[in-house]
């Protein structure tokens, strides 16, 4: 066997949803190039449309590979191979993951470059944006781990809802805390300690995700 | 190995509504066993506990010397697998899976690929979508026999194909058995696609084994006796018929040990043999799961 098998499923799956990571690529863009514009309109069309490229592409990704594998029945075709339920699991954690965070990295570092791009430059609002960037990572992993472990397209529409649904009011909470928007129109990026916390809490969050996720896989018994 | 390709000693998983009930199964390398059951006998789930795909509560399951479902991966490297419900990828080539598949597997035979692709008249250029419910079947076989497993387990792989691709399949499974150390699990609860390339026959029903044993064994034990039975004349109960439907003077019975003095026993009783028939695989099948049946509710 050439390679391991999980890299096998890790390229396989990626093969099979470039388009999808190229179109969110593309509608990521072009509300970058509508925020290069000034005034208030175009900050709040690409700002909308920015967040809501990261976030279809966060509900989507989860259902076409995971959902869909089962309910097309390639699922089956797939267990036939040699590989055991916790490489499965592994293997769509990473490839998902990673056709995830492929795009949002790169949507994310292009829309710094915009930002650093602009005079005066002002690098105050990257906190904030990343804090921001980084929620549909956090409702991502959740809508992941619903999708494998319940094996549901059923949980995994209700885990999309909520996490959707969840933006808007995090967002408008974020945004009446001080220590978190205090320095965003400034021209430099200040790192201080509630962003510090918030991030980390993010990434936490993720990394009990998955760990959880895991952790309940490997207790499965019937994987068809 | 033990000269097994499997073996499953008294598994039993169970689920709501069903209860596979102490299974054991021997099949011997290089032969064709046909595992036939109804609907909902247990044939996938015993499959699926062989390929490890499902753990079973209790029992032990070896596939080519590994445990299962504990050694599922090594085991997986020498199996080839294909059901009824599997599917391809619909948006990718014949050829994208064989790549797919060749990458996974060093054996992949490159040559008998392209051979089967001839012979099956398919086309690696063409999207899985755009193939017939018969090509998808064949697909999927060309990318299961061209990593030459040492076992072929095929669910049901025959459902729902027309006669003719049903016939190239079949023969196709026959030429794959030229080499003795192959060896093929195949289900189906069509009696007639098992009985013409099966080895060894084993029935199952309601999630248990009720018989297993070599095909041709099968076909000659089995007899059915039509017999013409005067007024007032008892038949026998005789070792070996497990049925006698009679309607007025004439009776029916059904021999699964089946003996030249059977006949000899109801003509001393007095009754007449008007003929002995051989019985096909499918009227044995619905016979035995009917006295097995009756056996469990008796």
């Amino acid at each position: 066997m050439t390679g391991s098998i999980v890299t096998h499923l890790i390229r396989k799956d990626l093969r099979l949803h470039r388009l999808q990571i190229l179109l969110t690529m593309a509608a990521g863009l072009v509300a970058l190039a509508i925020l290069r514009q000034t005034g208030e309109v175009p900050f709040v069309l690409g700002s909308t449309w920015f967040f809501v490229a990261i976030i279809v592409l966060g509900s989507m990704l989860p259902v076409s590979t995971i959902v869909n594998e089962r309910k097309k029945q390639t699922l089956t075709f797939l267990m036939s191979l040699p590989l055991s339920s916790m490489q499965y699991t592994t293997a769509k954690l990473v490839s998902t993951l990673l056709m995830f965070l492929a795009p949002w990295l790169g949507l994310l570092l292009s829309a710094v470059v915009l930002i650093a791009t602009r005079n005066p430059a002002s690098f105050g609002i990257v906190p904030i944006l990343l804090i921001l960037a980084s929620l549909p990572v956090v409702g991502f992993s959740l809508i992941l781990a619903t999708a494998l472990v319940s094996e549901s397209e059923g949980w995994a529409i209700a885990a999309t809802i909520i996490c959707n649904s969840s933006y808007g009011l995090v967002y408008y909470l974020i945004s009446r805390t001080p220590s978190l928007t205090v320095n965003w129109t400034g021209h430099v990026a200040v790192w201080n300690a509630a962003v510090l916390r918030f991030l980390s809490a993010e990434v936490g969050v993720v990394a009990v995700i998955v760990g959880i996720t895991f952790l309940l896989q490997s207790r499965k018994h019937d994987f068809i | 190995m033990n000269g097994l390709a499997a073996e499953l000693n008294a598994v039993s998983k169970r689920y709501r509504y069903f209860l596979l009930d102490k299974v054991s199964l021997k099949l011997p390398e290089g032969q064709i066993m046909g595992l036939i059951g109804a609907n909902g006998a247990g044939k996938s789930t015993t499959i699926r506990i062989l390929m490890g795909l499902v753990h079973q509560d209790s029992g032990e399951v070896r596939v080519l010397g590994h445990r299962m479902p504990a050694g599922q991966i090594a085991a997986k490297r020498d199996i080839g697998f294909a059901s009824e419900d599997m599917r391809l990828y619909d948006s990718m080539t014949l050829g994208w899976h064989m790549n797919f598949i060749r990458s996974i597997y060093p054996a992949w035979d490159a040559a008998y690929a392209q051979a089967l692709l001839k012979r099956f008249s398919l086309r690696a250029d063409q999207k899985i979508k755009g193939l017939s419910h018969g090509q998808r079947v064949k697909s999927t076989l060309l990318l299961v026999l061209a990593r030459k497993p040492k076992l072929l387990v095929l669910d049901e792989p025959t459902t729902g194909l027309d006669p003719v691709a049903r016939h190239e399949i079949l023969r196709e499974l026959t030429n794959v058995m030229a080499d003795e150390n192959r060896t093929i699990l195949f289900s189906s609860h069509n009696t007639q696609d098992v009985e013409q390339i099966s080895d060894v026959i084993t029935f199952i029903d309601r999630g248990r084994i009720i018989d297993s044993m070599d095909k041709e064994i099968y076909l000659d034990r089995w007899r059915r006796l039509r017999l013409e039975v005067p007024l007032g004349t008892q038949l026998p109960a005789l070792p070996g018929v497990i049925d006698v439907q009679q309607q007025g003077r004439l009776a029916v019975a059904t021999a699964n040990a089946f003996v030249p003095d059977l006949a000899n026993a109801y003509e001393n009783s007095g009754a007449r043999v008007q003929c002995i028939q051989n019985m096909t695989l499918e009227e044995i099948f619905v016979a035995n799961v009917e006295h097995s049946r009756e056996e469990v509710e008796a």
